[in-house]
């Protein structure tokens, strides 16, 4: 066996820095969409599980115009199908492999339901491949980034809402004007979080071809036959990306918590 | 609009009527309110006292509906507001609007629940702005008179975080006034306060009473009950148990449990 490491395999790597640097725009890129998408649907997917839709509501009022007191149709009424509905999303994603959501939607949803057209972005990143990658990341980061921006919502104080309401604002005016905004505030750690955390996950969809770091080192594997050196030029890129951004969080997060206690 | 004909029996200057009012917790275990019935007449100052856990806040609480009754009825201004639906001039039934009712009912609270990420001013111009439409300069100049009024206009731009307790809760008491409610619920708002600052924020509040304000009060503030209140009530375990003008609760409780109340709170 070769040694495990030799130094002279470098710089026969160095021909493929193209592929590396194109690999770290596209994790870069890949990432920030996620976060985008997923804050976005984790929003939509937090409304709904703290959502008061209950269509059947109207059971839960007798006769004589007032709540009932108890029984099944008080029960049933309580039903919200919307509410139901993102607990199932979140609980599915949570619980199933990122790999397997990858590849439901790259080989099912984009690989025989919607075409996607043949184009690149930036003259090198494959559409096809990088648009199926931000879908499913994105699907799957919202169900973790609903928890943390419904739990930032229940963590105001219940007395925010009340005195929000007993100056007449509705529900909706309370949770937008209020609550909300202390709410993201809150968890604004917790996202940029979440955005390291996908920073290393996003590597498994070098498996459906897009061409982010780890495909770089893929490609350098097949073409040299080695793997340990690409790996650790791997190792120290995704590094580089991640300790950084987790130190500059710790520090705003940091200085965050301070404001708050003054 | 809604129409009056869910009227209560009692005189025309009664504002708030309450009829046996009830709130359960755990499926009755708890009764935080039983069988609670009491009316309010304009520009009255009632000053509601009792133990802690008798059921004063959620009395209040009821009063501008952030707690749902179990059972029994809250008539403000004629209108069963604890009616989920009622019926319209043309005699179709129609869902009650509580916002409506809430903006009409100011609330004071313990602990201030200012809004932190707003300033003194944006705090009290939301709630006009946003619910009644008003222009954001007429909010503004009448937040500014009213700060003026408490000795904090220079305070308009600082945020809450910025203010002693007690400028927070003078803050807190204009800014419910920004919504020209009817009545005003005090729920013990100088017991967060550090002893030197309740004087400033009672002052604020025996003014509005002085104005005809129509006010109940939960505190255990009992000079103030004396000099301010109308009427006293006692609360004990969920209900009324005594009530009459200070002089005739204070000087002469007719119910042990008000006198054994009024012992420990006045020789503390
Ligand atoms: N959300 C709640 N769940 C269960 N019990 C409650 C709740 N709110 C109040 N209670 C109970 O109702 C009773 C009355 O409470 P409260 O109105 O806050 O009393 P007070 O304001 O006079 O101290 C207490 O026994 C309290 O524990
Ligand atoms: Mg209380």
């Amino acid at each position: 066996m070769d040694g495990f490491i030799k130094l002279s395999n470098f710089p026969r790597i160095l021909p493929y820095a193209e592929l590396f640097k194109q690999g770290i725009i596209v994790t870069i890129l890949l990432s920030l969409l996620t976060v985008v998408i997923g804050f976005l649907l984790g929003n939509v997917l937090a409304m709904m599980r703290l959502s008061d839709f209950r269509p059947l509501r109207f059971l839960s009022i007798g006769r004589d115009g007032k709540l009932r007191k108890g029984g099944l149709l008080l029960t049933i009424s309580k039903f919200n199908p919307i509410s139901f509905l993102a607990t199932v999303y979140v609980e599915i994603i949570r619980s199933t492999p990122v790999i397997v959501q990858i590849f439901i939607i790259y080989y099912g949803v984009f690989g025989s339901l919607i075409d996607l057209p043949g184009i690149k972005l930036l003259g090198f990143i494959r559409f096809d491949r990088f648009f199926p990658g931000v879908v499913a990341l994105g699907m799957n980061s919202a169900a973790y980034l609903c928890e943390i921006i419904r739990s930032g919502i229940q963590s105001i104080d219940g007395g925010q809402s009340e005195a929000a309401r007993s100056l007449g604002l509705s529900s909706g005016q309370t949770l937008m004007y209020i609550v909300l905004p202390q709410a993201i505030r809150n968890i604004l750690p917790a996202i940029a979080n979440e955005f390291v955390v996908i920073i290393k996950e996003s590597a498994i969809t070098y498996t459906i071809g897009v061409q982010d770091i780890m495909s770089a080192v893929n490609a350098s594997k097949g073409a040299l036959f080695i793997i340990m050196e690409p790996l650790l030029v791997a190792t120290v890129l995704y590094f580089c990306l991640c300790f950084p951004t987790s130190k500059i969080i710790a520090y705003f997060e940091r200085r965050m918590s301070r404001g708050n206690k003054r | 609009m809604e129409t009056r004909d869910n009227l209560s029996s009692t005189g025309s200057d009664v504002i708030i009527s309450v009829k046996n009012l009830k709130k359960y917790y755990n499926k009755g275990e708890i009764k935080a309110l039983d069988d609670v019935s009491l009316d309010i007449r304009k520009g009255e100052v009632l000053v509601v006292i009792g133990p802690s856990g008798s059921g004063k806040s959620t009395l209040l609480r009821s009063l501008n509906l952030t707690e749902v009754p179990t059972d029994g009825s809250i008539f403000f201004d004629g209108v069963d507001i604890t009616a989920k639906k009622i019926r319209n001039e043309k005699g179709r039934m129609v869902k009650l609007n509580l916002d409506l009712h809430r903006q009409r009912m100011g609330m004071v609270f313990q602990h201030f629940n200012l809004f932190p990420h707003k300033t003194i001013i944006e705090n009290m111009t939301l709630a006009p702005v946003k619910v009644k439409h008003v222009p954001k300069a007429e909010a503004e100049k009448k937040a500014m008179d009213l700060l003026q009024r408490v000795g904090l206009k220079d305070r308009a731009k600082a945020y809450p975080i910025q203010l002693s307790g007690g400028q927070k809760q003078r803050v807190a008491i204009v800014r419910a006034l920004c919504m020209n409610p009817e009545v005003m619920l005090f729920d013990e708002p100088t017991s967060a306060l550090d002893p030197e600052m309740v004087g400033e924020v009672l002052a604020v509040m025996k003014n509005l009473a002085k104005e005809g304000m129509t006010m109940v009060v939960v505190t255990h503030e009992m000079g103030f009950a004396k000099e301010v209140a109308d009427r006293v009530i006692f609360m004990a375990e969920g209900a009324i148990v005594e009530q009459g003008t200070p002089d005739e609760i204070f000087s002469n409780p007719k119910d042990e449990r008000t006198q054994g109340f009024l012992k420990s709170v006045l020789n503390v």
